[in-house]
């Protein structure tokens, strides 16, 4: 059995709305993060690996098995959907306990592995609690406890540290990091790319239903430190700002910003960007504050499409 | 874990939303009509009963001695206080000639403990004496049959089961948590059976429930002599198949809405549709009534419903029964048809994909 997710030419239309369009990919173990703005098709691919939605064209295969037999699929596959609902009047507790039911776990070892899954997801204080009365961060674990009760070998997680507070959300990572330590798939998805970056082996990021870039997230990192960062420098001199700055052979350009705020700097360098605001600011220069302002996923989508120009 | 304990675990966990689905909580009333209105029509009896009684009940020999002719008079004097007594004029022409005349006119009625003996008096002179039961046994059995197989199997059972069995899938599908059930290691054909199971069970024990509540209603207020020879005789076999006839009706209307909630997304063109195919089954061809649940329904109602000549022609033709089979032909004929309608969900549901933004 190939320990490898396969997606071969894949491609999926809602009518005649583009979900994905002839993907084609090979997600080896560890953790692979999809990345790409709102509505690029990260959802669909994980439905598409889950057999929630069926491929127009193509096949998929996850770990040898096929998505169009959940009852094999499904024993070796935990997904925390992105949807917020669960059975109408259940407990966080009775959600786990009635999907490891569904496995096949006599109700002692349903009951004993639904609570081991509550506590990793830290939700032991509230598991007799309706999940219709839990806040989003809530929800979101108490997905992820059912997604992981029957300990898959392939976790897909959509937008799973949304919502989630720092503590939990350091937790929930390394158990992301655990998982892939033991050989197993963890596939999540995320809209900010520098959110994952620090925890995935691998990115895939995807924009518009296509896949704009894939492969270890070394190299992926390297085409983004291609990409230009674009600053707003708030100070009191503009224009004396803009001159010093031209004098920095990594800055690429300086405009001053039309609303009047200071200085906009787009640089291919973010470390020594940061060094020459301090020169300046040491020199006596005013500057009131730096604000990134492109930092966002599509602005990189924007760069990877355009082929890096 | 074998296919069959999926099953049973499937309908285990949805059964109490088979049964109290916040969508579908009217189904009860639709269960309890029936048993209301005999419970009704009991109570009215039973307060009647007592209301004339404690007037005291006139022998029925006194009244039965009464005959044509007397006045009214002599009739109070003999028989004593009615139960009702109205009087009034009735103005019409004095022979064949225009002249009008005022002729007066009385109706006294008594109680004999069962009966209601009615008395008519025109101009003082007792012109007809007319009497009926307070409660008829043979009377309240025709208008259970009636009331079963017009209300309860057409109507009743048949909204009944496309509020419980559109919700097993389209209801999900609403409210967004059906993956929870695609995202389990069970075959989607499982699944089906699963929730049909749990819709069935929830559905044959609410429908039922207000068949042997109804039948129950309408023998209690009955004469406890009469009611248990009825009950020794042929009550216990009417009543066991009732129960089936509605079981049954759950069986196939559940299969077909099942099917429609995966076919389609407006439950309102699946009822139409089904309603008018099983009210024009009468007039269709040997082979197409097979295709019709009622038709095997009706086959099995132990009693046959009454039909009233004054109903208007086109109801007449509408209620009226197609050609009946043999009781164990429509049993088999009707699983027949549940298990093909059950084939043609399943290839559905393997289709069904979650897209909770298109519905």
């Amino acid at each position: 059995m190939s320990d490898f997710i396969v997606f071969k030419d894949v491609s999926k239309f809602y009518g005649e709305v583009l979900g994905v369009n002839r993907v084609d990919l090979h997600i080896p173990p560890g953790i692979t993060s999809l990345v790409g703005p709102n509505g690029s098709g990260k959802t669909t691919l994980m439905n598409l690996m889950t057999g929630l939605v069926h491929p127009g064209s193509g096949t998929i295969t996850v770990r040898g098995l096929s998505p169009f037999q959940p009852e094999k699929l499904m024993r070796i596959l935990g997904y925390a959907t992105q949807y917020d609902a669960a059975p109408r009047g259940v407990t966080g507790y009775d959600f786990v306990v009635a999907g490891l039911l569904l496995y096949g776990y006599a109700p002692g070892e349903a009951e004993r592995r639904a609570r081991q899954a509550i506590e990793t997801v830290s939700m032991t204080q509230a598991a007799d609690r309706k999940v219709a009365a839990y806040s989003k961060g809530m929800r979101q674990r108490i997905r992820l406890a059912q997604a992981i009760a029957h300990e898959p070998s392939v976790l897909v997680l959509d937008e799973p540290l949304n919502g989630l507070d720092p503590l939990v959300r350091a937790e929930t990572i390394a158990l992301f990091r655990n998982y892939a330590a033991e050989g197993r798939h963890v596939i999540l998805s995320s809209h900010v790319l520098q959110e994952v970056d620090v925890f995935s082996d691998q990115v895939i990021l995807i924009a518009n239903g296509m896949i704009v870039a894939e492969g270890e997230i070394k190299n992926v990192r390297e085409e983004i430190h291609e990409h230009p960062s674009q600053f707003l420098l708030h100070c009191q001199n503009p224009s004396r700002v803009a001159s010093l700055l031209f004098e920095e052979t990594h800055i690429t350009e300086v405009k001053l910003d039309p609303e009047g705020r200071g200085v906009l700097v787009l640089t291919r360098h973010r470390d020594a960007f940061s060094e020459a605001v301090q020169r300046i600011a040491l020199s006596g220069v005013e500057i009131d504050g730096v604000v990134p302002t492109d930092e966002n996923v599509d602005a990189l989508y924007e760069y990877l499409i355009g082929g890096g120009r | 874990m074998n296919e069959l304990a999926q099953v049973w675990t499937i309908a285990r966990l949805e059964i109490g939303r088979a049964f109290f689905s916040r969508r579908a909580l009217w189904v009860y009333l639709l269960a309890l009509f029936p048993a209301v209105i005999f419970i009704g029509h009991g109570v009215d009896v039973t307060y009647k009963k007592q209301r004339w009684s404690a007037r005291g009940a006139t022998p029925a020999n006194v009244l039965k001695e009464i005959a044509n002719g007397a006045s009214d008079e002599e009739v109070l004097g003999k028989a004593g206080q009615p139960v009702f007594d109205r009087q009034w004029n009735r103005r019409r022409h004095r022979g064949e000639s225009e002249e009008l005349e005022d002729v007066s006119r009385r109706t006294i009625a008594y109680f004999d403990g069962k009966r209601l003996v009615q008395f008519d008096f025109e101009g003082g002179k007792l012109t007809r004496t007319s009497q009926r039961p307070l409660l008829t046994f043979d009377e309240d059995r025709a208008a259970f049959a009636a009331v079963f197989q017009y209300f309860y199997l057409r109507l009743a059972i048949f909204f009944g089961c496309l509020g419980i069995f559109i919700n097993l899938f389209r209801g999900e599908m609403l409210d967004k948590s059906l993956h929870f059930w695609f995202l389990a290691p069970v075959r989607r054909e499982i699944l089906l059976l699963g929730k049909y199971c749990a819709g069935l069970i929830a559905s044959v024990v609410i429908f039922g429930t207000g068949t042997i509540i109804a039948f129950t209603a309408m023998l209690a207020f009955q004469d406890s002599a009469e009611m248990w020879s009825y009950w020794q005789a042929d009550g216990a076999y009417h009543i066991t198949w009732y129960v089936i006839a509605a079981a049954l009706g759950c069986v196939g209307y559940g299969s077909v809405f099942v099917a429609a909630g995966l076919l389609l997304r407006n439950p309102i063109i699946p009822a139409v549709v089904m309603l008018l195919w099983e009210s024009i089954n009468g007039f269709l061809p040997n082979v197409l009534q097979k295709l019709s649940v009622l038709h095997y329904l009706q086959s099995i109602c132990p009693v046959a419903a009454p039909m009233d000549a004054n109903f208007p022609p086109a109801l007449r033709m509408l209620l009226s029964p197609a050609a009946p089979t043999a009781a164990w032909q429509s049993i088999g004929g009707l699983l027949c048809v549940t298990v093909v309608v059950l084939l043609v969900a399943s290839r559905a549901v393997r289709r069904l994909e979650i897209n909770y933004g298109t519905d």
